[in-house]
C-alpha cells in the first residue's frame, strides 16, 4: 500500500515503522524478563533434579530428604575413587582396619578430603522451615486479619487510622535485615529468648504482617456493602455480621492471598539469620527433654543452608549435588506455594463476582 | 423479681449484655481488633526503639575510641605513615607507566621481552632510586608504631582491670574489687619518646625530600609522547608531593594528645568516615561511606537495567498486548518476584558470575568498560541479580499506574487521530508518571534492603571503589550494608563497639527505607492526575 493512496492515511509509513520498531523493543523487554526468569528456574531444577531424582525405582533419592546433613569424605581405595558420608566412612575404616588386622596387615590409612555438609539430606531443614512457616503465618494471620477486619469495618476514617495506614506502607518497606537485627535485639537479647524458634516467628509474622494486612482488607472490601446493610436491617449487632455476613465470603479471598505471604516467609533469609536459624543441628526439633524447651531451640533451615552451602565451602563437583539440591527443593516448595496463591487468585476473581 | 413487678413501659428484647471491664461484648470485640490494628504503629515503634537503644552507645564509644587514638599517640604516628603511603601510592604510578612502556616496546615495536626488559634497565634504576628513598621514612614509622602499641596496649590492659573492678563490685565483692590495682597512664610521660622523634624526623624528611628531587631530576625519557606525557604527570603529582611536606611537620609540631574529641566527631567519623576496619592491631574505624557507595553503586547498576525493562514490560502489558498474552505474562512475570533471593544468591555464584567473566573476555565486547574482569562476584554480578529481583516490584507497581489513567484519556488521545505509540508516549506515560517514579523509588527501596544477594555475589570487598578510571568501577567486588550487617553479626561481641556500629548501619538503612516509602508517597499524592 502507498503512502498517498488513501485520503485519510495521515499516518506516514514511516511513522508506522517506528510505531511497530517501538512496540517491539517493548515485547523484547517483556520477554527478556521472562527469559531470565527462566534461565534460573531452569538452571536450578535441571541441575537439581540429578539429586533429587534418580533413575531406578523410587525415582526420588529418598536418602536425600530424609536424612541429616554429613560431611563428605573422598578418596582413593584400591585405585577406586570413592565417595562415603561421614558415617559410612567411619564404619568403613574400621572394617577395614579390622581386616587388615585379620590378615596380619599394617592398618591401612585414608587420606581423604573431606566436604562438609555435602553428603546426606536436608531433612532437618525442610522441617525447621515448615514449623518456622506454619508458627509465624500462624501469628501474622491473627495480627492482620483482626487488623483488617478493624481497619475495614469499625474504623471511621480520622488521623487515627490514617496513622495506623501510614505506619503499614512503611513497615512493608523496611529492609528484611533490618527486622533481623531488630529481631535480634528484642528477642533474643531484651527478653532473653536466645536463638529459637519462638524469636524467629515473631519476626517473621512482624515482617509479612503489611503484607497480610493489605492482602486481607482488599478481600474484605470485595464483599459487597449490601451484605452488611442487609445484616444489620435484619438486627444483627456488627460482630454477628462480620462473622456470619462478611468473614465467610471474605476468608476464600484472605487465605490465597496470605499464600503470598508464605512464600515471603519460607524464602527469607535474613531476618532468621540470628534470630531462629543453626548452621548445623544434630537434634530434630521434636527431640526436647520437656515441651517448653520446643520453642526455644533454634532449627536449621532451608534458606538459611543454602546460604551456607553455596558460600562456606568449595563449588566442585562434590559440593554442587548438595547445593543445587537443596535449592532445587527448596525453590520447587516456594514455586509451588506462588503458583498456587496465583491460581487460586484468578479463579477466585472468576467465581467471586457480585 | 416477680414478673409483675415489671413496668410494661420498659420493654426490652433480649438479655441483659453481658460486660467485660465496663464493656458490651461488641465494643469488647472492637477493642481487640482495634489493638490489633496498632500492632503495625506499634512493630514500628518497637524496631526504632531497640535499634536505637542496642546502637545508640555506639557514638560515645566511637568517640572514646578515636580519644583513645589521639592519646596513645596513633594519631601523630599516622600522619608521618600517610606521608609514606602517599610515596607507595606514587610508586604504584610508576610501576603502572613501566608496565605501559613495556606494552609498547614488545607491542609496537616488537621486541622480544629479554630486549624491552634491556631497553628500560634506565628506566628501573631510575624507580628503584625512586622507591628506596622512603626506607628511613618507613624505618621511623615502624619504629613509632611499635612505640604507640605500647601505650595503646598499656592503656587496655588498664581498661580491662577497670572492667574487671567494675564487675567485681557489681557482685559485691569489695574486698577483691580493692585489691585490683588500676594504674594511671600518663600519656605526658608515655608520648615523650614518641614526640622527641621530631627533630629526627624532620632530618629525616628533609634527607628524603632532597633525595626525591635528584632522583626526579634523572628521570629517563620514554619512547612515545603518551608515554612522556605521563611522566610529566608523575613529576607534577610528585611536586605536589613535595610541597606537602611542610604541612606535615606543622601538623605534627602542631600535634597535642590533650586536644579534646569534640562529640560530633563521633558522628561524622561514622556518616563521612571512609574506612570500616575492623579487628585491625593498630585502630578500628568504622566510616560508613565504603558500605553506603558499594550499596548505592549496586542499586544503581540494578536500576538501570531495571527501570527499562520493568516499565517497558509494563507498557507493553497493559497498553500493547492481547488479552491472552496479558493473562499468560502478567502472572508470569509477578513468579519471578516469589524466587527467593538466596537462591538468585546461589544462583550468581555458580552460574552468572561465571558467564558474565566469560562473556567479558570475548574480544568483540572489549569496547565495554571495565570488561575483561577476572573477579567473579563484583558488583556487576550482584546488580544484574538485584535486577531481576527490582522489575517484578517495578512492572506490577508501574502497570497499576498506568491501569489508573482515566479511559477517557485514552479515547480522547485517539479520537483526535493520534497513533497509538504517540498516545502512549504522549497520554498514557506522561499521565502515569507519578505511579511510575514512585514505582521506580520503591524499587529501589527493595533492593537497597536486599541482602542476600549482595552478601553472596557483591565480592565483599570493603572499599571504596575506584571511580577515577570512569566506569570500571562497576566490576569491582564491593561490601554493601546489608551485607556488612548480615556477615559480621554473628561474630561480634555483643556490647563491643563493632557491635553497635552494625546496629548503626542497621539505623541507617531503616531510614533510607522510611525516606524513599515517604517520597514514593509524596510524590504520587502530589501528582496524582484528577479525573475531573
Amino acid at each position: 500500500m502507498s503512502a498517498t493512496a488513501h485520503p485519510f492515511a495521515t499516518r506516514s509509513a514511516r511513522g508506522r515503522q517506528l510505531e511497530r520498531m517501538t512496540f517491539t523493543v517493548f515485547r523484547v523487554a517483556t520477554y527478556f524478563v521472562l527469559l531470565c526468569g527462566l534461565l534460573v528456574f531452569g538452571d536450578i531444577f535441571v541441575k537439581g533434579a540429578h539429586t533429587v531424582f534418580q533413575s531406578e525405582f523410587p525415582y526420588v533419592n529418598v536418602p536425600f530428604l530424609t536424612e541429616a546433613p554429613e560431611s563428605l569424605y573422598v578418596f582413593e581405595h584400591n585405585g577406586k575413587k570413592m565417595e562415603l558420608g561421614d558415617r559410612a566412612f567411619r564404619a568403613f575404616q574400621s572394617s577395614e582396619a579390622a581386616r587388615a588386622r585379620a590378615e596380619n596387615r599394617p592398618v591401612p590409612r585414608f587420606k581423604a578430603e573431606s566436604y562438609v555438609y555435602s553428603a546426606g539430606g536436608i531433612w532437618p531443614c525442610i522441617v525447621g522451615t515448615v514449623l518456622l512457616v506454619v508458627g509465624s503465618m500462624t501469628i501474622a494471620l491473627t495480627l492482620g486479619v483482626s487488623s483488617a477486619i478493624y481497619l475495614n469495618e469499625y474504623a471511621k476514617d480520622g488521623p487515627g487510622v490514617r496513622f495506623i495506614r501510614l505506619a503499614v506502607l512503611n513497615l512493608a518497606g523496611v529492609p528484611s535485615i533490618v527486622f533481623g537485627l531488630f529481631g535480634f535485639g528484642l528477642f533474643v537479647i531484651f527478653l532473653d529468648w536466645n536463638v529459637s524458634l519462638l524469636a524467629g516467628w515473631f519476626t517473621l509474622a512482624f515482617m509479612v504482617l503489611p503484607v497480610i494486612i493489605t492482602a486481607s482488607e482488599e478481600a474484605l472490601k470485595a464483599v459487597p456493602k449490601g451484605f452488611r446493610e442487609g445484616s444489620l436491617a435484619l438486627g444483627a449487632t456488627k460482630w454477628q455480621t462480620i462473622r456470619t455476613n462478611v468473614l465467610p465470603y471474605a476468608l476464600p479471598g484472605v487465605l490465597t492471598s496470605s499464600i503470598l505471604g508464605i512464600a515471603r516467609v519460607a524464602g527469607e533469609t535474613a531476618p532468621i539469620m540470628f534470630t531462629a536459624a543453626y548452621v548445623v543441628r544434630d537434634k530434630l526439633p521434636w527431640e526436647v527433654d520437656r515441651l517448653g524447651d520446643f520453642f526455644f531451640q533454634g532449627v536449621m533451615a532451608l534458606p538459611y543452608h543454602i546460604y551456607v552451602v553455596s558460600s562456606k565451602i568449595p563449588q566442585n563437583e562434590y559440593t554442587a549435588r548438595v547445593q543445587y539440591g537443596t535449592a532445587f527443593v527448596f525453590l520447587f516448595i516456594v514455586a509451588l506455594i506462588a503458583l498456587a496463591s496465583i491460581v487460586f487468585r484468578n479463579r477466585m476473581r472468576r467465581i467471586y463476582k457480585w | 423479681m416477680p414478673p409483675e413487678s415489671t413496668p410494661p413501659a420498659t420493654f426490652r428484647i433480649g438479655k441483659a449484655r453481658t460486660r467485660f471491664f465496663g464493656l458490651t461484648l461488641d465494643e469488647t470485640i472492637k477493642a481487640f481488633f482495634g489493638g490489633n490494628a496498632l500492632m503495625a504503629v506499634v512493630v514500628l515503634a518497637l524496631i526504632t526503639f531497640f535499634l536505637f537503644r542496642e546502637g545508640f552507645d555506639f557514638f560515645t564509644q566511637n568517640q572514646h575510641s578515636i580519644r583513645v587514638y589521639r592519646e596513645a599517640g596513633l594519631e601523630f604516628v599516622d600522619y608521618i605513615r600517610q606521608q609514606e603511603q602517599d610515596h607507595t601510592a606514587l610508586t604504584r604510578y610508576l610501576s603502572d607507566v613501566r608496565l605501559r612502556t613495556l606494552q609498547h616496546f614488545t607491542g609496537h615495536e616488537g621486541l622480544t621481552l629479554a630486549e624491552a626488559n634491556s631497553r628500560l634497565e634506565g628506566f628501573d634504576a631510575f624507580a628503584g632510586r625512586y622507591g628506596e628513598a622512603v626506607d628511613p621514612l618507613r624505618g621511623l614509622v615502624s619504629e613509632l608504631t611499635e612505640v604507640a602499641t605500647e601505650i595503646k596496649t598499656k592503656y587496655q590492659i588498664i581498661e580491662d582491670m577497670k572492667e574487671k573492678r567494675r564487675q567485681l563490685l557489681a557482685e559485691g565483692k569489695t574486698a577483691e574489687a580493692d585489691a585490683v590495682i588500676v594504674a594511671r597512664v600518663d600519656f605526658k610521660t608515655e608520648l615523650g619518646p614518641l614526640i622527641a622523634t621530631l627533630p629526627a624526623y624532620k632530618e629525616t624528611s628533609d634527607q628524603f625530600a632532597t633525595t626525591l628531587r635528584e632522583t626526579l631530576a634523572l628521570a629517563p625519557a620514554l619512547p612515545t609522547p603518551e608515554l612522556q606525557k605521563r611522566m610529566e604527570r608523575f613529576r607534577e603529582l610528585n611536586s605536589d608531593y613535595l610541597v606537602g611536606f611542610p604541612v606535615v611537620l606543622r601538623q605534627l609540631e602542631e600535634w597535642d594528645y590533650t586536644k579534646p574529641v569534640p562529640a560530633w566527631h563521633a558522628f561524622t567519623g561514622f556518616i563521612f568516615g571512609r574506612q570500616w576496619l575492623t579487628a585491625s592491631f593498630w585502630q578500628d574505624w568504622y566510616g560508613v561511606v565504603p558500605l553506603f557507595v558499594g550499596s548505592l553503586m549496586v542499586s544503581a547498576i540494578a536500576l538501570m537495567l531495571a527501570v527499562p525493562l520493568g516499565v517497558g514490560a509494563a507498557i507493553y502489558i497493559s497498553q500493547i498486548a492481547s488479552a491472552r498474552e496479558q493473562r499468560l505474562v502478567k502472572p508470569a512475570i509477578e513468579f519471578i518476584s516469589a524466587i527467593p533471593s538466596v537462591v538468585l544468591g546461589f544462583f550468581g555464584i555458580a552460574v552468572l558470575g561465571q558467564i558474565l567473566r566469560t562473556l567479558s573476555q570475548f574480544d568483540s565486547l572489549r569496547w565495554v568498560p571495565g570488561f575483561p574482569f577476572a573477579e567473579r562476584l563484583n558488583a556487576l554480578t550482584a546488580g544484574c541479580l538485584l535486577a531481576l529481583i527490582a522489575v517484578p516490584t517495578i512492572f506490577t507497581l508501574a502497570e497499576d499506574a498506568i491501569n489508573n489513567v482515566p479511559r477517557s484519556f485514552l479515547e480522547a488521545s485517539l479520537a483526535l487521530g493520534a497513533s497509538r505509540l504517540q498516545t502512549i508516549l504522549r497520554i498514557i506515560i506522561p499521565a502515569s508518571l507519578s505511579g511510575i517514579v514512585s514505582a521506580v523509588l520503591l524499587g529501589l527501596g527493595r533492593v537497597i534492603g536486599e541482602t542476600m544477594v549482595v552478601l553472596l555475589c557483591a565480592g565483599n570487598r570493603i572499599e571504596i571503589p575506584d571511580f577515577t578510571q570512569g566506569l570500571v568501577a562497576v566490576v569491582q567486588p564491593v561490601h554493601t550494608m546489608t551485607g556488612i550487617i548480615a556477615q559480621e553479626m554473628g561474630e561480634v561481641v555483643r556490647g563491643s563497639i563493632h557491635y553497635r556500629a552494625l546496629f548503626m548501619v542497621g539505623i541507617l538503612l531503616f531510614l533510607i527505607a522510611l525516606l524513599l516509602n515517604f517520597l514514593a508517597q509524596k510524590i504520587v499524592r502530589k501528582y496524582r492526575i484528577s479525573i475531573g
